[in-house]
């Protein structure tokens, strides 16, 4: 305690009282600490740490949810995808609502032995997230799928997203804490660009409170000293090189597309498909999926949020129309959504 | 979804394993790390079933501290989910 109280301590020496610095995190359970430790209220006034774009769920497109739905609904068909998918709203409803044959699954293994169970049906794996998911993923590829097991990719990546962010003037990003277990796949190098590139001080942090603190420290240290490293305080876990076996077979099974980001729009370079040689296992092309036009949803400020440009108390749906058991927009589904972990912590 | 948990290795038929946290045992995919450098009493961090990288005791003890309050609050929401679940949806 008298560790994390030093820290603090040190945080508000190092914060100068004429300027506003902003720190983003980048991934739902940094967030998710950070909320629910109090620990925004332990800072100066001035040092904002910002939610951004850490929840997979929140960015899925509904296009790609809609055609889930309606893959479901085939008699040939049983659609197997994470627990949070299965409830972020669309225009159609969500998976639970207006689905038919679907399950809820916590590992792509849960996939292959639904496929091996069910030979008489096509098994269509929705698999949505980032880093963390995609490797897993490419994983049972790696492995050996059955036959009647597809995939429909709706993997994106955290750089891609973290460069846009930087660009963005209006967010205005003074250091970046970068996602842990994102980082224990991709490496700290990933994250030289912002550093190198465009001068943000960029710390790899764990998900304990005062492993996050430390984070925060190392960014202000920085930038009092008007440097911009890549650091990592989660070295028990995050390698420089990262996981490249991971890497690896990600690259074997996937490449890079143009793909959109709910409430945010197409972003180049920023997703993963399978690759052309593997299309015969493409769910969006071996079932032609046609792209379904994205509706906004009235009030929902959830694609601002995730860009960091509004927390969710701005919302003016949030806690009132928009509660977790009854979530309006896909921020407050999912645990790593910034509006779902907000409506718990405040 | 991505919140990753650090897990013992208790057994290893590679690419699979056996991994073991608080008592619960699970099989696993050891694809993402190479063959030799996984041995049993490794700790790793499991995400969707797949081990994604090592970790030191330290930090899998400390990872843990902060899992614990998360895991409390996911099974506040399973509770809420589990009318759905009980509906027996194809």
């Amino acid at each position: 305690m008298d560790k994390v109280k030093g820290i603090i301590k040190l945080i508000h020496s190092l914060v100068p009282d004429n300027k506003n610095i902003r720190i983003m995190n980048v991934c739902g359970s940094h967030e998710h600490t950070i909320a629910f430790s109090g620990m925004r209220s332990l800072m100066p006034e001035n040092l904002e740490i910002i939610p951004g774009p850490g929840c997979p769920v929140c960015v899925c497109p509904e296009s790609d949810i809609i055609n889930a739905i309606n893959l479901s609904k085939r008699e040939d068909v049983i659609l197997v995808t994470y627990g949070d998918m299965l409830r972020v709203p669309t225009q159609k409803g969500s998976i639970r609502t207006e689905g038919k044959n679907f399950r809820m699954i916590t590992s792509p293994f849960e996939a292959i032995n639904i496929a091996k169970s069910n030979t008489d049906r096509k098994i269509i794996f929705f698999s949505i997230g980032f880093e963390t998911t995609t490797a897993p993923t490419a994983g049972i590829l790696e492995m050996g799928v059955p036959e009647n097991l597809f995939i429909l990719s709706s993997h994106r990546l955290t750089p891609t997203i973290m460069e846009i962010l930087v660009k963005d003037a209006e967010i205005g990003i003074d250091g970046f804490i970068a996602p842990g277990h994102v980082s224990a796949i991709v490496g700290t190098n990933a994250w030289n660009v912002f550093s190198e590139k465009y001068g943000i001080p960029t710390v790899v942090a764990g998900f304990e409170a005062g492993n996050l603190l430390l984070g925060i420290l190392e960014i202000l240290r920085q930038l009092k000293n008007g440097k911009a490293e890549t650091s990592n305080v989660y070295k028990g876990v995050v390698k420089p090189e990262g996981n490249m076996q991971a890497q690896k077979l990600m690259d074997k099974y996937f490449e890079v597309a143009n793909v959109n980001w709910r409430g945010i729009g197409y972003i180049p370079g920023s997703g993963l498909e399978l690759r052309e040689k593997y299309s015969w296992k493409d769910a969006r092309i071996v079932f032609e999926l046609e792209e379904v036009k994205e509706t906004k949803i009235p009030g929902c400020i959830c694609g601002t949020i995730v860009l960091g440009k509004a927390y969710p108390s701005a919302c003016k749906l949030f806690r009132k129309a928009c509660t977790p058991k009854t979530p309006k927009g896909p921020c407050m589904v999912s645990m790593e959504g910034s509006c779902n972990i907000w409506y718990k912590t405040l | 979804m991505c919140v990753g948990v650090p897990m013992q290795i208790v057994e290893i038929n590679y690419p699979s394993g056996i991994v073991e946290a608080k008592g619960v045992k699970r099989g696993i995919g050891l694809q993402l790390l190479p063959e030799d450098q996984v041995k049993i009493g490794d700790h790793v961090i499991v995400h969707v079933g797949f081990a994604i990288e090592k970790v030191d005791k330290k930090q899998a003890d400390e990872i843990w501290e902060t899992l614990d309050e998360i895991l409390r609050v996911m099974d506040e929401e399973e509770k809420d989910a589990r009318g759905f679940n009980s509906a027996g949806h194809d």
